[in-house]
């Protein structure tokens, strides 16, 4: 099977005199994988998502998604990258205050230039399939955590990304609600979608993530198949 | 607390180097805006004082008074001081085809001296007996090393023109070394000398004639031949001044508007945006004193800086603004005053520590949960109706985003607002005073309808059907460029009550196509009918429609006033017909021809040809520009460049908060997948709507300023305007100038919008 994701031998440096992120790091991600990826603070996990996410540029090394090498785009082929190939989810959700549920959402179709009535259907779609249509008007600080995480699926989902890259997706939630996000996430990946998800902590990703990638100092430390559950292949949400 | 300060500075370059920049323009704009408005306050005394003027420079006929009893002169009772004798000669020069007749021309050492100390505008002075320098007077400067013929002295020797020099009553024409003039002087023509005088009462005419006298009473009968008079000087060269200065002064009061509202929206703006630091620095233990400190000093080092380089940068751009004023003043030099480079950059540090204490004071009493929380983006709420709004629009993303922004902070969006409402103050009135200048220029010039003149080389008039006259017009027809002409005489005459002498114009033909500006009425159509100028109106006490009575020679005519034409300046005129003045039977002598050409038929090609066709003894002109004109072109364009500059640093500033501000929200959109071009756009878009507020605003003021101004000069220029120079702005300019907002903005946002589109997706997302 072919990787959808594959980073090869990559090293991250954020000054020039200063210690390695992320070093000499490779791996390979199929698609419909559930990866956790876990490590202590300071590891250099969330540098590992980054550089999949297109967020960063790695200092040495490659990194391929869906056959496309990312660490050579153009800033503006990185922006398209990020709007189309994936979707990215963070701890603190990131979402722009000022604008509301539904914009938030519709806003990466709108980026991608989906036609506005597409962009309302699949953003009507994805709120009532994340049980938050309700909300669709309001703003995001009136929501409480764990909505506005529902909020930041449903605008990672919009442009039906290969891959969800998630960053302490529950690490701002209550133990309940982050019980539920990890359930939302294990839905979305029981139907095909392929997910990289960086946590603390080890019950999350014992119970649903498919295999476990330890980072420590920046280096591969461990692989393991956490094998609670079997990625489908179906279509992606 | 140095080091709290310290590292604010060197963590913000973008934002120090702004407040840097801002003070620097604000400043250097501030410095020439003073000086300028020192320069057109009372120029003319200021330069009188400083070359030491003589009140009056007397023509001496040196055969009936030796140096020594010229020089005795020096100790008569109300003679403060006294310089000369200097040997005179009365010439005419030819450089390049144009001719100066009756030149003054003085033999002098040197240019300095007790009285008289000339300013030497460019070049030296004459080290050889070839060499001249011009008086700036002259209004004529063929350049350093053109040849100078003087056609009236024996053997007709050529001089090399070595410099241009200012005097402020212009006592000469020219200047040669003094060994010179008897070799220059015309043959047969009687020794002159030059005796220049500082009387102990020189305040008034009467006074001047009284002293001028008393010198005379003192020399043999017959040595003094006549004296110009430092009043003369003056009231011309006053007259100039009050026509610039109402312009001047208005492009130098927006100048300071701009940057005293700048520099306070500047530091304002960098203090607010440090309050999350400021909650930080207090949660480790600062006092409010430490903290009111630490970000004073932090937009102070930057500022001081910026005041510092900024009264340099004034200075030297003020040199080539000064010289052009002075030109135009015709007051040989000025520069920037001592107060000035004292005052400027002592007033825009205390603007800044004003304008940054209040928000440090305000920091400094809040506590530091409440400092934290207000250095975060906009209050919660704010503009999200237009976001909500603008979403509905049928716009790409970024844009309708970017267009909402400025709702989320409406303080500094005002500040964005003002920046670039000066900026398009600015602009409106600049392009309205200039294309005013231009139509007056052409109203003068007549550049438009007669762009050739032509006329006898020397200057003198010719009969009509006169060898001249019949040559002239055989040419002007064998012209294939040639469209119409038609003759022009010049005479003087008496009118009404006026104690003093009317310069009139009479036309030979049909003269209405010439384009005289028609203030009110309009132009004659037949014989009996006159048209003035404001200060004929003025003097006589006379209206339009009414009739006036003019004498010349024994020939007293009535004639109605039909229309007020544009003829600046406080002397009166008349322009009429030939057949009005008496027809044929007046004797007036033609000075010229006005030629009107065919359309693309260049002016210049067309004077040299036909200059070619008359020979030697006729001189065909093209248009030239008025120095007055030239002058007033230059500063409009110099003063509107640094305003423009000004409000685009203001909307820079601005810009470059609200990127400090939502950078994490930029990073946001980054990473949701906004291209840099799309980053662009939004940022650019964040300053669309204040600059289409601003353009709504200030495109009138601009209008009335303009207005208000070009009144204000003719005014100054004892004359009405015709609407028709007041009328400059066309619906389409109009919409043009407003996008002038749009381009003063978007420039301004420009290189903040590059950083924000450059910045680092991770950085950006961490940044709280």
């Amino acid at each position: 099977m072919d990787a959808l994701i594959r980073v090869d031998n990559v090293s991250k440096r954020y000054d020039n005199d200063g210690p390695l992120a992320v070093e000499d790091v490779s791996l390979e991600v199929a698609a419909g994988e559930a990866v956790a990826v876990m490590g202590p603070s300071g590891s250099g996990k969330s540098t590992l998502l980054n550089l999949i996410a297109g967020l960063d540029r790695p200092t040495a090394g490659t990194v391929t998604v869906a056959g496309q090498r990312i660490d050579s785009l153009s800033e503006t082929g990185l922006a398209k990258y990020r709007r189309q190939r994936v979707g990215m989810i963070f701890q603190f959700f990131n979402l722009l205050d000022d604008l509301t549920v539904a914009d938030n959402v519709l806003l990466p179709a709108q980026l991608a230039g989906l036609s506005r009535a597409r962009a309302r259907r699949r953003t009507d779609d994805l709120l009532e399939r994340l049980k938050i249509s309700e909300h669709r008007q309001a703003y995001p600080a009136r929501l409480s955590g764990g909505e506005r995480q529902r909020v930041a699926i449903a605008r990672a989902l919009v442009n039906s990304p290969e891959v969800l890259l998630a960053d302490e997706p529950t690490g701002a939630l209550d133990t309940a609600t982050g019980e539920e996000i990890g359930r939302l996430l294990l839905e979305l990946n029981q139907v095909g979608q392929s997910m990289i998800m960086v946590t603390h902590n080890p019950v999350l990703a014992a119970r649903y993530a498919s295999r476990t990638i330890q980072i420590i100092d920046g280096r591969l430390a461990g692989d393991t198949a956490g094998a609670t559950h079997s990625a489908g292949a179906g279509a992606r949400p | 607390m140095l080091r709290a300060a310290s590292g604010g500075v060197t963590r913000h370059r973008a934002q120090t180097l702004v407040i840097l920049m801002v003070l620097l323009v604000s400043t250097a704009s501030a410095t020439l805006g003073l000086a300028l408005l020192t320069a057109a306050n009372g120029p003319f005394d200021r330069a009188f004082a400083a070359q030491h003027g003589a009140d009056a420079a007397v023509a001496v006929n040196s055969g009936r008074a030796t140096a020594a009893r010229l020089a005795a002169t020096r100790r008569l009772a109300g003679v403060t001081a006294a310089a000369g004798p200097f040997g005179a000669a009365t010439v005419t020069l030819t450089s390049q085809g144009v001719t100066l007749p009756s030149s003054l021309l003085i033999g002098r050492a040197s240019p300095g001296g007790p009285l008289d100390d000339l300013t030497l505008v460019t070049g030296h002075w004459p080290q050889r007996p070839d060499q001249i320098v011009l008086s700036e007077g002259t209004g004529f400067f063929p350049g350093v090393g053109a040849k100078m013929t003087v056609t009236t002295a024996p053997g007709k020797p050529q001089l090399t023109v070595v410099g241009v020099a200012n005097s402020i009553t212009n006592t000469a024409d020219a200047w040669v070394l003094p060994s010179e003039i008897g070799v220059l002087r015309p043959a047969h023509a009687p020794a002159a000398a030059e005796m220049l005088y500082r009387f102990a009462a020189a305040g008034t005419a009467a006074q001047l004639r009284g002293d001028v006298a008393a010198v005379s009473a003192a020399l043999p009968s017959g040595a003094v031949g006549g004296f110009s008079s430092w009043l003369s000087a003056r009231q011309q060269a006053t007259g100039t001044s009050a026509i610039l200065a109402p312009f001047v002064e208005a492009f130098a009061l927006i100048g300071l508007f701009m940057s005293v509202l700048i520099v306070a929206n500047v530091v304002t703006g960098a203090v607010v945006a440090s309050y999350r630091r400021i909650g930080v620095l207090k949660s480790i233990g600062f006092s409010p004193a430490q903290v009111v400190g630490a970000y004073v000093a932090r937009v102070g080092v930057p500022a001081v800086a910026g005041c510092l380089i900024g009264v340099a940068a004034g200075d030297f751009l003020a040199i080539p603004v000064l010289h052009k004023s002075a030109a135009s003043f015709g007051v040989g030099s000025q520069s920037v005053p001592l107060w000035v480079n004292v005052v400027t950059p002592l007033g825009m540090c205390a603007l800044v520590a004003l304008t940054a204490l209040w928000p440090a004071l305000r920091a400094g009493r809040l506590s530091a949960v409440q400092a934290i929380a207000l250095g975060h983006a906009p209050r919660q709420g704010r503009g999200y109706t237009m976001h909500r709004l603008a979403g509905r629009l049928r716009l790409p993303r970024p844009v309708s985003i970017g267009l909402a922004a400025p709702f989320a902070r409406p303080a500094r969006t005002a500040g964005t607002l003002a920046a670039i409402m000066f900026g398009v103050t600015a602009v409106v009135f600049a392009v309205g005073l200039d294309a005013t200048l231009a139509r007056a220029e052409g109203g003068q010039n007549l550049a438009a309808t007669a762009p050739v003149q032509v006329s006898l080389a020397n200057f003198s008039s010719w009969q009509p059907g006169s060898r001249h006259d019949r040559a002239i017009v055989a040419a002007l027809r064998a012209q294939p460029g040639t469209l119409r002409y038609v003759a022009a005489a010049q005479t003087e005459l008496s009118a009404g009550a006026l104690a003093r002498q009317v310069n009139a114009e009479a036309f030979e033909g049909n003269s209405s196509w010439l384009g005289f500006g028609v203030i009110s009425g309009r132009w004659y159509t037949g014989p009996g009918q006159v048209v003035v100028n404001t200060a004929y109106l003025n003097q006589t006490g006379l209206n339009v429609g009414q009739t006036t009575t003019i004498s010349t020679g024994d020939r007293t005519i009535t004639a109605r006033i039909v229309g007020q034409v544009f003829v600046p300046g406080n002397e009166p005129a008349l322009l009429t017909s030939v057949q009005t003045l008496g027809g044929a039977s007046a004797s007036l002598g033609i000075d010229q021809y006005d030629v009107g050409l065919k359309a693309g038929v260049t002016p210049t090609a067309y004077a040299a040809g036909l200059g070619r066709a008359l020979g030697a003894g006729y001189a065909a002109s093209g248009p030239g520009s008025g120095q007055f004109y030239l002058i007033a072109d230059s500063l409009i364009a110099m003063l509107t460049v640094m305003m423009a500059v000004v409000a685009g640093l203001g909307v820079l500033n601005t810009v470059l908060l609200g990127t400090r501000d939502r950078v994490h929200d930029l990073g946001v959109f980054k990473a949701v997948g906004m291209t840099p071009r799309q980053t662009i756009a939004m940022v650019l878009c964040w300053v669309v709507a204040p600059a289409v507020v601003a353009a709504v605003i200030a495109v009138p003021i601009g209008m009335v300023l303009h207005s208000a101004t070009a009144d204000a000069m003719a005014r100054a220029a004892y004359t009405g305007l015709p609407a028709s120079f007041l009328a400059v702005y066309r619906p389409a300019e109009i919409v043009l100038l407003a996008l002038s907002g749009l381009v003063i903005a978007g420039v301004g946002a420009l290189l903040p919008a590059s950083w924000a589109a450059r910045a680092r997706t991770a950085t950006a997302l961490r940044a709280e």
